[in-house]
């Protein structure tokens, strides 16, 4: 049946945008490929559930978000047993190559609480309206709109902090190692 | 408002496909639903998420998602088995 083959189309074409929403989700480039595939399966098997002509984007990227979300829970409960070891090693971020103006702003980014982070995604770069944004994220569209509200501040000051001073530890690190050859 | 589309003395087909073109393109562009958006083309923050995404979007697909697609095609999905 050609429906299917469309639809196969379909999916293939929402794959590089999907990406992008699971490596800003995940912040991490395997685990967000990852996240494609098991979205791809999904989204196959309950190809009968898609309403022909809605927004199939819309209903990928709820399926992959909540796919992430409950590998989320089941990691966290994973961690809880362990030493933290898996904690550590999520947090690394992927090194991507791009200007150095981004890389500032991907820090930024990784830095959001999660909410706010897929928040300000959706509506600020993948292109959906706060309502559709609320129906990915299963909230009110008041809400989706005090997440960006809140990210967007967040980003603000964080690069722009970061912008006037090299902050973190080598400001204190520096005094501390002055002061002890001074000593 | 913004004019995308210019009517240069075209038909009706042409002004209607103008018309839907500028809807896809609206579409496409990310945060510049309105002039007040706090995201818009005016802000920081919204060019830097823009430009952060589409770097992410351009980005070479993994072959792995197509050969995926085509197995899914090929293994047919289960419970189908109406057809005509």
């Amino acid at each position: 049946m050609p429906a299917t083959e469309n639809f196969r189309d379909g999916l293939l074409a929402a794959v590089p945008t999907l990406r992008a929403f699971a490596v800003s989700l995940a912040k991490n480039t395997d685990r967000a490929d990852d996240l494609v595939q098991e979205t791809l399966v999904k989204a196959w098997d309950k190809q009968d559930s898609f309403q022909p002509g809605t927004n199939l984007k819309a209903w990928l990227f709820t399926i992959l978000r909540n796919e992430f979300y409950s590998q989320m829970r089941k990691r966290r409960r994973e961690v809880e047993d362990s030493d933290g070891s898996i904690t550590a090693r999520l947090s690394v971020h992927p090194s991507q190559d791009g200007s150095s103006d981004l890389t500032d702003f991907r820090k930024a980014l990784a830095l959001l609480p999660e909410d706010q982070r897929e928040a300000i995604i959706l509506i600020g770069a993948s292109g959906f309206s706060y309502e559709e944004a609320a129906e990915i994220c299963g909230c009110a569209v008041g809400t989706i709109k005090s997440r960006v509200s809140r990210a967007r501040a967040r980003l603000q000051e964080i690069l722009s902090v970061d912008g006037q001073s090299d902050f973190g530890p080598d400001a204190i690190s520096t005094q501390v190692t002055n002061s002890a050859l001074v000593a | 408002m913004t004019k995308m589309y210019r009517n240069t003395g075209r038909d009706d087909a042409g002004e209607k496909t103008g018309m839907i073109y500028q809807k896809i393109e609206k579409e496409r562009n990310p945060g510049r639903n309105s002039n007040s958006d706090p995201l818009g083309p005016n802000s920081e923050i919204g060019r830097k998420l823009r430009q952060y995404y589409d770097e992410l979007v351009s980005e070479e697909i993994p072959p792995r998602f197509n050969q995926l697609l085509k197995e899914l095609e090929r293994k047919e999905k289960p419970g189908t088995a109406q057809e005509d």
